[in-house]
């Protein structure tokens, strides 16, 4: 496809120039440029259709369908999402994610906000340095940070339970408790994702008017009430960009997930992608995983359609 | 006599930044803990990446290893085939990068400075793209790849990761802010489109196609689930997958894992020394791919 477009371009290069003049000469303009348009589009919207476009549809199309992941399929209407919450693994597995993103959202927004100030304090020297370091974990692959942390979290001899024991609380299971492990796997996704959010509130931190501080810092306000009352509703499409992205990411949780626990134990980390990701390639319950999907969609569809609409404007262009 | 006056204003500064004292105590102390929380695991398996086997349940556990070895690392290349994987990973995230710059740029190019029909459509459907999750696709995606004959190969792995609607939003972001002038000026004196694109376009394009570059390489080099559903012989393994399935499949130790973690991340990290610009700014463009 790529030597296509270079032949296209051939042609087009080795032909005469062409002026304005009658109407029939404007409409090969017209037409060329609606072609070279066309051929430098075409490579990307070859793979765009072969593998975004086309998987878009046949992803709707087999949440009505039931059948193997390979084998011959047949349709079954909107049963798959009938059966959907009759199953109590996805009642457990909808229930997880949700708490997940309850629990990591809020934590991380509002973490990241603290360390943001902290590092943007007048007293601090070297900020690209601190901005640096909250971004190195951000470099890890969810794989990698799942090893890491396996060992720090291991029992006994993990860093974590060692310092726990030294307090006097017992050694603690934080992979293998049931209560615990959604919590260990979110404390993982908040190192390595927090940076993000840092990173960006930094930017907006600093693009806050001197004079505005000054201003209220000269009439009297304290630095909470600078905080709360003037530099904190300046930054709220930051922040908000930052409550979406993370929401999003969070719903999608699986590497750390499949890495550290498959699931377990008793499914209280199971994941909605651990779901589809399960039931199209372990279960043979192809169906269930399309419609998983589905729900997923209807789930994040809107959340990102609102960030575009509402936020896109005022930080992409930033 | 600036002398005494810088003095003074000295002393005064001096004075002022006392009264800090009890603030920069409070500040630093927090950054140190927010040092030691960001930097400490990776420090953490660094140092059990060169322990040696024995010592690695030990209690307390160390950080800095008794008597530093290679043999985790001697390991992890011997008894499986680690070296494979860390090629793998190199060339597929090094071509699909390449693929991804190529076909966004030249669409980016295309939507920034062309004019055709069906140019508003055409991107609309593009970014409504960016609402899809991932996780959607994942079995329609793999059915397609199986359809292509594709299923255990490089291709497999290379080619769905090339593209992506984020690319074309970037680089067509960054194309409108260079001035048509340069085009027009190169088309009179007679160069093809072709031509002004990788001649005039391309270069001045450089910081953009740096941050696209990164963001694609470092997403393709961390990748796990795309892999792990496309590829199912050993030989085809990319890091990520190696080191997801290290404990189910190869039985090995924390020793071999953190090795095998540091091998991945340490290219990377190198990476991010060098062009920490470019990396930053992909954060938050990167951060629009839902």
């Amino acid at each position: 496809m790529n030597s296509s477009t270079a032949e296209g371009e051939g042609t087009a290069g080795t032909r005469p120039r062409l002026r304005s003049g009658s109407a029939k000469r404007r409409i090969t303009t017209t037409v060329r440029r609606n072609l070279v348009a066309y051929a430098f589009l075409s490579p990307f919207f070859i793979l765009f259709i072969i593998f975004t476009a086309i998987p878009f549809f046949w992803a709707l199309w087999l949440s009505l369908q039931d059948g193997l992941l390979t084998g011959p399929k047949t349709f079954v209407g909107l049963r798959n999402f009938a059966q959907l919450p009759r199953d109590t693994i996805t009642r457990t597995v909808l229930l997880n994610t949700v708490k997940y993103v309850a629990v990591i959202v809020p934590v991380a927004v509002t973490s990241a906000l603290g360390l943001a100030f902290l590092i943007t304090n007048r007293v601090v020297r070297g900020r690209d340095f601190f901005r640096a370091l909250v971004y190195f974990p951000i470099l890890a692959a969810p794989a990698a940070a799942a090893q890491i942390w396996s060992y720090i979290l291991a029992p006994r001899f993990g860093i974590f339970s060692y310092i726990l024991s030294a307090l006097g609380i017992g050694d603690v299971l934080f992979l293998a408790n049931p209560q615990l492990a959604l919590l260990s796997i979110a404390l993982i996704e908040w190192w390595r994702g927090i940076g993000f959010h840092v990173i960006l509130f930094i930017a907006s931190l600093v693009g806050v008017p001197k004079e505005l501080k000054e201003a209220a810092t000269i009439d009297g306000a304290t630095s909470w009430q600078v905080a709360t009352k003037i530099t904190i509703p300046l930054m709220r499409p930051v922040i908000l960009f930052s409550v979406v992205m993370g929401t999003i990411w969070a719903f999608q949780l699986f590497d750390t997930v499949f890495v550290l626990t498959q699931g377990g134990p008793m499914h209280s980390t199971a994941t909605m992608v651990w779901y589809i990701y399960n039931h199209a390639f372990r279960y043979s319950q192809l169906g269930l995983a399309a419609a998983m999907g589905v729900v997923l969609l209807l789930i994040i569809a809107p959340i990102s359609y609102v960030q575009m609409r509402v936020l896109g404007r005022e930080v992409e262009y930033a | 006599m600036p002398r005494p006056k810088a003095a003074r204003t000295g002393s005064r500064a001096w004075l002022r930044s006392l009264s800090l004292v009890p603030q920069v105590v409070l500040v630093y102390s927090l950054l140190a803990l927010l040092v030691i929380f960001m930097i400490g695991p990776y420090l953490f398996i660094f140092g059990t990446a060169f322990k040696e086997t024995y010592t690695l349940v030990s209690i307390p556990p160390r950080l800095i290893p008794e008597n530093p070895t290679l043999e985790n690392f001697r390991d992890i290349f011997s008894t499986m085939p680690f070296a494979r994987w860390f090629l793998n990973s190199a060339v597929v995230a090094a071509l699909s990068t390449l693929g991804t710059l190529l076909v966004c740029s030249m669409a980016g190019y295309t939507f920034a400075k062309k004019d055709f029909y069906g140019k508003r459509v055409l991107f609309m459907v593009l970014m409504a793209t960016l609402m899809i999750p991932s996780a959607l696709m994942l079995v329609p995606a793999f059915l397609v790849t199986n359809q292509l004959g594709l299923v255990n190969t490089y291709g497999g792995l290379i080619l769905p990761g090339i593209g992506g609607a984020m690319g074309v939003f970037l680089l067509r972001q960054f194309i409108e802010t260079l001035p048509s002038e340069l085009e027009q000026a190169a088309l009179i004196d007679g160069a093809s489109e072709l031509q002004v694109f990788t001649r005039v376009i391309l270069p001045l394009a450089k910081p953009g196609l740096a941050t696209l570059a990164i963001l694609s390489f470092t997403g393709s080099w961390n990748s796990l689930i795309w892999p792990l559903i496309i590829v199912n012989s050993k030989g085809l393994y990319t890091l990520p997958l190696g080191l997801a399935l290290l404990r189910t499949e190869f039985q090995v130790n924390y020793g071999a894992t953190s090795a095998a973690a540091v091998v991945s991340v340490v290219p990377l990290v190198v990476a991010f020394s060098f062009l920490q610009r470019y990396f930053i700014e992909g954060l938050t463009v990167g951060a629009l791919k839902g």
